[in-house]
């Protein structure tokens, strides 16, 4: 195994298990007693295991989805690349292929003949078509249209006809449809169909084929259909004679084998490329290697949003884990001190106690690994029926489930050794045991001041390290979290340093509400640190953990005065009293202990609470944007022949001018945008220009009514379109600019700040220009760069296929749609709605975020589980107080309120903090006027959700601890006091 | 003559079941009038634990009947048992049985919030009692801050701030030196004419016998003449 993480996984489980070897031989008493312990209480083990094997469950589940996406998307890059390793090919300033001479692609496939890495050189025309089947009637815009000669194709494999056989190769006359489009067309073979490119032609249907390595190019059979045809067929639809725009390279080998040589081959294509004149314009793409890594990193970001999330469900669990050790030190606190009493040595119970953790964490990381997989593959279950994605569906899921080896060693190997340290510290803890306190039940006195002064130095150390991480990445444009954490750490080490003189209450009530104003108040940051850092979904999680731990730590130390509060406002009822005294006299005053479950509730919360609120901000400001997003007009439509003079066509047409108030001819293109400071440049993207010579109804500039998050000295929005129409050196762009710190973002994004110059280049004429951004627009949906006309075609970009439409109101855009679309198919006219648009994203962010949600609940089952071990804890040690009070007159119904009123206390602040937090923190993230993230006007909250959110929380909450306060309530008195088990 | 407050008729409590049977009260017959003091003594084991906690209801009898006050009180609900023992019993129990988490004050007030007593009224009820019984500054301190003596004494108030009819110690003195004894016992005396309460203390100590107006001694779960 060369795998680096099984080695050290393999090692470092080696190394644990070999010292734990050893000193189980030389201490065999210890191991004795551990596997008495364990084996005494098999039901308490079980339940132990169980809770501790959700830290590793998460981690294993985020890795599993990973994994099984990761192979989706391999799947489709192999089907959709096929055979094709390599492509050559240029850039048009219309977004298409170069088209080229055949004789340069002739002089590829000669220099390569004799390269023994190289299969096959295969010269295509790839494009779009539209087609109309005229025996079914149905016609159908942008298919995909692919050209080749059988003679200069064989090394991309054979089409297979649907019904299984091979059926050739398209020939004159005789097309072959991909499954997707022969349903698109409703098209059976022998139909006559007419293809239109720039010319059409009357072709039949020779065959319908699978979507597999030859006939799922470029689809991969999920979305598009595509046509392919001969090579001569092709030429003539795209009025291209003697020319091609594409050439496929296939690698000697399998497809597995052969994306290996890609590098080399590609290398040496270039080489070859150089010495054939007229391809300055043309280069080699490692098209199948790049989209295996695509598919790789896709995935990596989706393991890392789920783990990040997951985090706070693995400090709940840690917590657990500490929680369900320090309840069993406690319980065996007797037993351990009369072990102690007779003699047997400290080394030895303390090796006892870690024997008894090393079984449990090695059972529980195992049983964790496993419970992720499958909680893996619910989770992908649920996002299959509830999130309708192109090429991930239950046969999918079926097909790519997957979870590797490293993933589930990785796994194991972080659930372990998480759970491990943690029982090594409550070890530790145990052998700090004083013997007669232990025998005497005598709670453990307070910390004597030494305890404080190496609480000071602790704090020095912490205030040093966080002033030196604040000093070194407070100016720059580091991740935000970096120069956070590093005043986090100063206000810490302050407060420790501070607790070594003063009291402990003023200090770290201090110390808490310093956090909640470091981490809570986002102009703060801008004001510090500026606003040149960058942020990302870590920051979230950064933010969130400061945030909970500063409310906490107030709660913590001000819980006397809260519980007397709330006494306070109970004492008007009979008999309340002595019930919110003696629930809330646990949690308030022995707020070490509490703090746990308190932690995980509001950390769990947090996370859920962020999730719905972030997600329903951003749905409901979508939803809210409408007018923003859209400019005003109901379609953007692009073909891909201009149609000439599209206004007057439809002003001219009974049907369309009936549906349509509106048509603006923009001019399109593709831009490829320089930004400095830019990690990726040049970064591809649309471009956009409206032309002047217009009439009024006809003019972009005089219709739209697009608005902008932030333009140059706050220029209104009509200054901003005037000075576009006008200045030949200014630009404007798409929301995407604004850049910032939104969770959710895919893959490096330019941003620009209005006064900030961008570089424009047109690939297909290499010509470029500078230009100043005086406007960054809200909507993202028609996403680019938009220029002044006369700069537009200055840089070549002159066609007008770009169409902003508008509908009569009361129109039903559908039908608007279709009739547009049919009218003017064979200019293979698209549209954009943008409410269909905005619709849908808004129905993926929700069923994202909704799954995020699910996967998160985990942990808020961590946080029920701690309860129902801390009331079970709780009724235990307290035999003889429950005892005492019933003798002094309180009824069992008392004491279960009493319980019951304690539990409540700790879901209800714990819910408050998690709930308000993660408020703020997406009030942060999107609408505080100090977001540089903000593209978001109002605070959306999903009040049902929350509601019942916390119900169903307060419910399960009730369920875990009503079974020990029935137990409680009903111990016998007279048996409590004596202490009789 | 003053009227039964506590009445036994052939009280039975047998603890567990077949083979590990043990009687430990075995055919009880005992009348207290109102206003007694009884000191209860015997050897370890004979059920003067068992006889406390059986005749003040904290436990079932197996067997028999008990009066208290005139009412049968086994034959009440738990309820009913546990309201009547917030209003009329007070307990001191040998191991204190404070609650650790609660300061002296908050202890003494909990029967009298038990009972449905106001907190408003409460607090100073508690603290008088805690003062008439020397504790006046140490109403806020926790039973970890206390010597066992000074804790003993908060576990009295308790029992003694709802002015209880019948007040049930079991050994309150068995943990105290001989100086905290004789404040205890004189401390009971002298509540006990003060307020016409009764009082069944169970004790190993001769003097806090010599203290009460009789003693009822126990052998083998029965009382002997
Ligand atoms: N829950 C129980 N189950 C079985 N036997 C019990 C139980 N409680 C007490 N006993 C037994 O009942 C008998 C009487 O016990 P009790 O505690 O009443 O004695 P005691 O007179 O109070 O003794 P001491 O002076 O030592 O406190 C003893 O023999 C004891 O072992
Ligand atoms: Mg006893």
């Amino acid at each position: 195994m060369t795998d680096p993480i099984v080695l050290f996984a393999a090692t470092t489980l080696g190394a644990v298990g070999a010292v734990s070897a050893y000193l189980a031989v030389r201490n065999r008493l210890s191991l004795r007693i551990a596997l008495r312990n364990i084996v005494r209480a098999r039901g308490r083990s079980v339940l132990v295991i169980l809770g501790l094997l959700v830290a590793t469950a998460i981690v294993s589940g985020s890795l599993v989805v990973g994994d099984t996406v990761h192979t989706a998307t391999v799947h489709y890059s192999y089907i959709g690349w096929g055979y094709t390793d390599e492509a050559i090919y240029g850039t048009s300033s219309s977004g298409g292929y170069l088209y080229f001479s055949s004789i340069v692609a002739n002089s590829v496939v000669t220099a390569s003949a004799n390269d023994s890495r190289i299969d096959g050189v295969s010269p295509e025309i790839v494009g779009t078509v539209q087609a109309f089947d005229n025996t079914t009637g149905i016609p159908q815009t942008n298919l995909y249209l692919v050209g080749s000669n059988a003679s200069q194709s064989a090394a991309l494999g054979p089409f297979t006809s649907v019904s299984g056989g091979n059926p050739g190769s398209p020939a004159p006359g005789s097309i072959f449809l991909d499954k997707l489009a022969a349903q698109d067309l409703s098209a059976s073979v022998g139909d006559s169909v007419l293809l239109y490119g720039k010319f059409a032609a009357p072709e039949k249907v020779g065959a319908i084929v699978q979507d597999d390595i030859r006939g799922g190019f470029l689809t991969a059979g999920v979305s598009g259909g595509s046509v392919f045809v001969d090579l001569a067929t092709a030429q003539a639809l795209q009025g291209t004679p003697q020319e091609v725009n594409f050439i496929a390279v296939t690698n000697a080998g399998s497809q597995e084998s052969g994306v290996g040589l890609s590098s080399a081959v590609s290398a040496s294509l270039t080489a070859a490329l150089a010495t054939i004149p007229g391809t300055s314009a043309l280069s080699v793409h490692q098209v199948l290697s790049d989209s295996l890594a695509t598919a790789q990193s896709a995935s990596t970001s989706l393991t890392t949003i789920f783990l990040v999330f997951g985090l706070f469900s693995i400090i709940a669990g840690a917590m657990l884990i500490i929680g369900i050790f320090t309840m069993i030190a406690e319980e065996r606190k007797g037993e351990m001190g009369m072990l102690r009493a007779v003699g047997i040595q400290r080394r030895t119970l303390v090796l006892a106690y870690y024997f008894e953790g090393l079984v449990y964490s090695a059972g529980s990381a195992l049983a964790g690994t496993f419970a992720g997989v499958a909680a893996g593959y619910i989770l992908l279950w649920f996002y299959v029926h509830t999130v309708p994605t192109p090429g991930f569906d239950v046969n999918v899921l079926g097909a790519s489930f997957t979870f590797s080896s490293s993933s589930l060693i990785t796994s194991y190997l972080v659930g372990f050794l998480l759970t491990l340290a943690t029982v090594v510290v409550a070890s530790v803890r145990v052998s700090r045991l004083n013997i007669v306190r232990a025998i005497r039940d005598v709670p453990e006195p307070l910390p004597p001041l030494r305890t404080y002064t190496y609480l000071a130095y602790l704090g020095g150390v912490s205030l040093a390290v966080g002033a030196l991480l604040f000093l070194t990445t407070f100016r720059g444009s580091s991740d935000i979290s970096y120069p956070v954490i590093g005043g986090a750490l100063v206000i810490l080490g302050a407060g420790l340093v501070a607790s070594r003189f003063w009291k402990n209450r003023t200090v770290f009530t201090s110390v808490g509400a310093g956090l909640l104003l470091w981490a809570g108040v986002e102009p703060l940051h801008d004001w510090v640190l500026g606003t040149g850092h960058s942020g990302g979904i870590f920051f979230v999680f950064v933010d969130g953990v400061m945030l909970v731990a500063g409310a906490l730590m107030i709660v913590a130390f001000n819980g006397v005065d809260l519980a007397r509060s709330v006494e306070r406002l109970a004492a008007g009822r009979k008999g309340a009293t002595p019930v919110t005294r003696i629930g809330l006299a646990y949690p308030s005053r022995r707020a070490a202990r509490t703090s746990i479950s308190l932690t995980i509730f509001a950390l769990v919360l947090f996370t859920i609470i962020l999730l719905a609120v972030y997600s329903a901000t951003l749905t409901g400001n979508l939803n809210n944007s409408v007018t923003s997003q859209s400019g005003g007009y109901t379609f953007l439509g692009i073909s891909s022949q201009p149609i000439p003079d599209l206004p007057s066509k439809v002003a001219t047409n009974s049907t369309l001018s009936a549906l349509y108030s509106g048509v603006v001819p923009v001019t399109t293109g593709l831009a490829f945008v320089s930004v400095q400071g830019f990690s990726a440049n040049p970064y591809h993207d649309n471009l956009f220009s409206a032309p002047v010579n217009t009439t009024a109804e006809t003019s972009f500039y005089a219709t739209n009514q697009f608005t902008f998050q932030s333009t140059d000295h706050g220029m209104s929005a009509s200054a901003v379109m005037a000075e576009l129409q006008s200045n030949r050196s200014v630009a404007v762009v798409d929301g995407g600019y604004a850049g910032g710190s939104g969770f959710g973002q895919a893959g490096p994004h330019p941003s620009v700040a209005p006064g900030d110059m961008i570089e424009v280049e047109n690939p297909g004429t290499l010509a470029a220009q500078n230009v100043t951004v005086i406007g960054v627009l809200e909507e993202s949906i028609v996403g680019g760069v938009w220029l002044n006309p006369s700069t537009a075609a200055s840089l070549g970009y002159l066609t007008l296929n770009g169409y902003f439409l508008t509908v009569h109101p009361g129109v039903s855009s559908t039908l608007a749609a279709q009739k547009i679309k049919s009218a003017f198919y064979q200019y293979g006219l698209v549209l954009v709605d943008f409410r269909a648009i905005l619709a849908q994203t808004t129905a993926i962010i929700s069923g994202d975020i909704g799954l995020l949600e699910v996967f998160i609940a985990l942990g808020l089952a961590v946080g029920i589980a701690a309860l129902g071990i801390l009331a079970l804890r709780a009724v235990t040690e307290r035999r003889h107080e429950i005892g005492t009070l019933r003798a002094t007159g309180l009824t069992r119904p008392m004491i279960i309120k009493a319980f019951l009123v304690e539990y409540s206390f700790i879901t209800i602040v714990g819910a408050l903090v998690g709930g308000l937090l993660g408020l703020l923190v997406v009030y942060n993230f999107t609408i505080s006027p100090g977001s540089s993230a903000a593209y978001a006007a109002t605070l959306f909250v999903p009040w049902w959700n929350l509601l019942a959110v916390i119900l169903v929380t307060g419910l399960l909450a009730t369920l875990a601890v009503i079974g020990p306060s029935l137990r409680a309530a009903r111990l016998p008195p007279a048996e409590a006091i004596r202490g009789v088990e | 003559m003053p009227e039964s407050v506590v009445v036994g008729e052939e009280v039975w409590k047998v603890y567990g079941q077949g083979e590990t049977q043990v009687p430990a009260l075995r055919g009880i017959n005992v009348d207290i009038r109102r206003g007694e003091m009884v000191a209860v003594m015997g050897p370890s084991g004979c059920g003067k634990t068992t006889f406390l906690n059986c005749f003040s209801g904290l436990d079932d009898i197996t067997r028999g009947k008990v009066t208290l006050e005139g009412t049968d009180i086994h034959a009440m609900s738990d309820r009913l048992k546990t309201e009547y023992r917030a209003r009329r019993a007070g307990f001191v129990f040998q191991s204190y049985n404070l609650l650790t988490i609660l300061t002296a004050a908050e202890n003494v007030e909990m029967p009298l919030l038990a009972s449905g007593v106001r907190a408003r009224e409460a607090r100073p009820r508690s603290v008088e009692m805690l003062r008439e019984l020397g504790l006046g500054d140490r109403v806020n301190h926790r039973p970890s801050e206390l010597s066992g003596g000074q804790q003993q004494r908060v576990a009295l108030a308790r029992a003694l701030v709802c002015r209880p009819a019948i007040v049930w110690a079991d050994e309150p003195t068995g943990n105290l030196d001989e100086e905290g004894s004789r404040q205890v016992t004189s401390l009971l005396r002298q509540l006990n004419r003060d307020f016409q309460q009764t009082m069944v203390v169970v004790t190993h100590d001769p003097d806090v016998a010599a203290a009460c107006d009789r003693t009822l001694r126990m052998r083998d779960g029965r009382f002997v003449t």
